[in-house]
């Protein structure tokens, strides 16, 4: 990694920020055109520079540009589409094509468990919520931003810094090294399992077997919250005009 | 060998556009809806590790991610429910007299 392909990545951030200024929901008439053309480009760029790297074992190459041009288009789709449910729905797209990029990685048992908790609890939660909480029509606070320039700015920041310096990591080392350090497990022990799904079992049963506790106690603690939260009887502030039977909606006009 | 290069970008995206998401919209479910996507690149990153050193705590680690992500959930909504029925809207701004 040069410093050359360091500042390619700062230019196709820039260009990926500009893009989403302009796919963002805003006033006026929409410039999704030019947003688009910008995000093209700069996934031209992007897996481009990744193409000519070293940054994924050349087998997998196809299916990580697949699915990482899949993963970020669709997460860019969940905060610019003017409609909740759909970025709900962009959002399960995020997570199969993370849940595939981690297949790639050897960590089929996340793989399996990102899909079930995110795709198969956590969104069903937020397409309910989404459903009990809708406006009718498309409510003003969707279809208007606060604050794109800022935001894209400070994202175009955050996302030049890591991707500059992501180009000096390390190549990986050689396959089986046991670690120096006698208190983890070592990935020797871990490759000796069959499965990914053993070995994580494994870890966490005995190396993090505390913190597998407290995710319970976190668990029950955060569902008796959810529970107590949604039991409390709320007033509404706004103040409901009485109902009137139906026949009677709209006959009368207030004078004016 | 290869580096982690490729999916630790990918992350850096995943995250940078959630962070994107949580500033700029309006509506409080999409705003919970964007940390869920900064999630995701964290894991990403942490599967990348995990296998970049070949040791499974960025994996377990990753995986009690996905436990806080589910807790966070839970409760988010929960507060969102409450706060919609109080105002009878999604909007953030609704509630920016909390900025004190």
């Amino acid at each position: 990694m040069t410093s050359t392909t360091a500042y390619v990545l700062y230019l196709v951030s820039a260009l990926g920020a500009a893009s989403l200024y302009f796919l963002l929901p805003r006033a006026g008439p929409s410039k999704m055109a030019i947003g688009a053309a910008l995000g093209v480009s700069a996934f031209v760029g992007l897996f481009g520079i990744l193409g000519t790297q070293d940054s994924v074992e050349r087998s997998d190459e196809i299916f990580f540009h697949l699915f990482g041009i899949a993963a970020i288009l669709a997460a860019a789709r969940v905060i610019t589409h003017p409609k909740p449910v759909y970025s709900a729905i962009y959002f399960v797209v995020v997570v199969i094509a993370v849940a595939a990029l981690l297949v790639l990685q050897n960590a089929e048992f996340l793989a399996v468990a990102l899909v079930l908790i995110y795709a198969g609890a956590i969104l069903v939660t937020y397409l309910f919520v989404i459903m009990l909480a809708q406006q009718p029509g498309s409510p003003i606070y969707d279809r208007r931003s606060r604050e794109p320039f800022l935001a894209v700015v400070v994202g175009f920041i955050l996302m030049a810094l890591i991707a500059g310096r992501a180009g000096e990591l390390p190549t990986r080392a050689a396959e089986k090294t046991v670690l120096a350090d006698g208190e983890r497990i070592p990935a020797s022990t871990a490759s000796l399992l069959p499965s990914n799904t053993m070995a994580i079992g494994a870890a966490v049963t005995t190396q993090y077997v505390v913190a597998l506790e407290l995710a319970g106690v976190l668990l029950l603690v955060s569902m008796v919250g959810a529970i107590a939260l949604s039991r409390k009887r709320i007033t509404s502030d706004v103040v409901r005009s009485p109902r009137r039977a139906l026949g009677q909606i709209g006959k009368e006009v207030d004078p004016f | 060998m290869p580096s982690a290069m490729g999916y630790v970008i990918v992350g850096a995206v995943l995250f940078a556009l959630g962070l994107i998401g949580f500033l700029v919209r309006r509506n409080l479910i999409v705003i919970f809806l964007s940390t869920e996507v900064m999630f995701q690149g964290i894991v990403l990153n942490a599967a990348a590790f995990a296998r970049f050193h070949h040791h499974l705590e960025g994996q377990a680690y990753a995986l009690f991610l996905l436990v806080i992500a589910a807790v966070e959930a839970g409760l988010a909504l929960g507060l969102v429910m409450l706060l919609y029925r109080r105002k009878d809207t999604l909007d953030a701004d609704a509630w920016s007299f909390m900025r004190g």
